[in-house]
């Protein structure tokens, strides 16, 4: 599956929708995602838990992920995390 | 037709009798004073001079000391109402979720384990042939700001979140049913086992249920009672066991009890692991070998006697054996 995010110049191949989970549960299923995704796949994952904001970049760096894009409007955040070589 | 109807009349009417050792469900296997698991002394890898008995909560009939506490969990989970069109979920290194798997299955509620990276694959293959769903968990799952026991963390945010089912957390760490099991059944089995007559007692710190269940009972009996906790290394691998250097220490846990804390490495805890298989024929978990070469560092002697609880199997274990043992015991060419 692939789509294009609303920002428009994104492929996303998977989304994850963590909207009323509380932390760790979005950051666990977003790495279970993760590990299924090819090496360069993006992840487009939805959370609405303010820590997010933080462990979501937190798991990119310890995995060695990129995160393309933060996107955080009323009490909802966005992340696109493109999948690293090796991960 | 007749003899049919005989014979399932018959079987009908067989009762528990627990001196044939026959039983009308496996649940009556549990332990408790009238039923209590073996108490059988080490001869060989302890000090000569010392009386160290172990409590072998293999034999319960899910395998574990953690039986106790996951019935008294369930039993009080039951009467508070609180699993009525609830799922159960529980942070657990293998042994209480696998008491709660068996015993959930039976009243049939779903249960989901949340288990630390790093847990034997033996035990998360039983937790899913019970029915269970196996989250494992890294420690570190929460990379900001979080609690480094990953499994309890996930497991309290599944109950707190919202996600369309209503999760109930047995939660051994912080519920006292769990001291209560020990309280009732394991302090009272090994004061009647001993007829009093102990002068230490040994327990692996990981929940803090058993330490403090049995350790207050005994203490109550004979306060001179020494009360012993096995802490193992940062790092461990020994499953069950908590260091509190890296994890928080349990709510239940009543420090005031213990009279002192043992730490044991990995090494010496499998070293002495491997000798109770090889010289005494206990095939026990590699916590059982921390709280032998534990007991060894008594200095106890004379007419002292020591119990300390053989915590599992090591059937659970046979993966880390395999890897420890390398090539020992395979035909050299």
């Amino acid at each position: 599956m692939t789509q294009t995010n609303e920002i428009g110049d994104i492929q996303v191949a998977e989304v994850l929708d963590t909207s009323g989970l509380l932390c760790p549960l979005p950051v666990y299923k977003a790495a279970l995602v993760l590990k299924k995704l090819e090496p360069g796949d993006v992840l487009e994952l939805t959370c609405t838990d303010p820590g997010s904001l933080e462990d979501i970049p937190a798991l990119a760096r310890q995995r060695r992920d990129v995160l393309l894009a933060v996107d955080d409007r009323g009490g909802v955040q966005k992340f696109w995390i493109e999948k690293g070589e090796g991960v | 037709m007749t003899r049919i109807n005989t014979r399932a009349s018959l079987i009908k009417h067989l009762a528990n009798d627990r001196q044939l050792r026959r039983y009308g469900d496996i649940r009556d296997l549990l332990p408790g004073p009238d039923n209590p698991t073996p108490l059988v002394r080490v001869n060989r890898v302890t000090p000569p001079d010392l009386q160290l008995f172990l409590k072998l909560e293999w034999l319960n009939p899910f395998g574990s000391v953690k039986d106790r506490t996951a019935a008294h969990l369930l039993a009080g989970l039951v009467e508070r109402g609180e699993l009525a069109d609830a799922q159960l979920v529980e942070a657990s290194s293998g042994n209480t979720g696998i008491a709660l798997a068996a015993l959930a299955a039976h009243m049939g509620v779903q249960l989901t384990v949340t288990i630390p990276d790093g847990v034997p694959e033996e035990k998360k293959t039983l937790l899913r042939m019970l029915g269970a769903e196996v989250w494992e968990t890294p420690d570190d799952l929460c990379p900001v700001d979080h609690p480094k026991d990953g499994a309890i963390a996930l497991a309290r945010s599944l109950v707190a979140s919202d996600t369309g089912t209503r999760y109930v957390m047995a939660d051994q760490y912080e519920n006292y049913d769990n001291v209560r099991a020990h309280y009732e059944t394991t302090g009272p089995e090994i004061w009647r086992q001993t007829n009093g007559h102990l002068q230490y007692f040994l327990a692996g710190l990981g929940t803090g249920g058993t330490i403090t269940g049995a350790g207050r009972f005994l203490k109550e009996q004979d306060p001179t009672i020494r009360v012993i906790g096995i802490e193992p290394q940062a790092g461990h691998r020994i499953p069950g066991l908590r260091s509190f250097k890296e994890a928080k220490p349990p709510g239940i846990l009543d420090w005031t009890l213990i009279d002192d804390v043992i730490q044991v490495d990995d090494d010496p805890a499998y070293d002495v692991t491997e000798r109770l298989f090889r010289e005494e024929g206990f095939i026990v978990g590699p916590s059982t070998g921390a709280v032998v070469h534990a007991a060894s560092q008594l200095g106890a002697g004379g007419n002292e006697v020591a119990v300390g609880i053989s915590a599992d199997s090591g059937l659970k274990y046979m993966s880390y054996f395999a890897e420890r043992l390398g090539d020992e015991g395979l035909p050299t060419v």
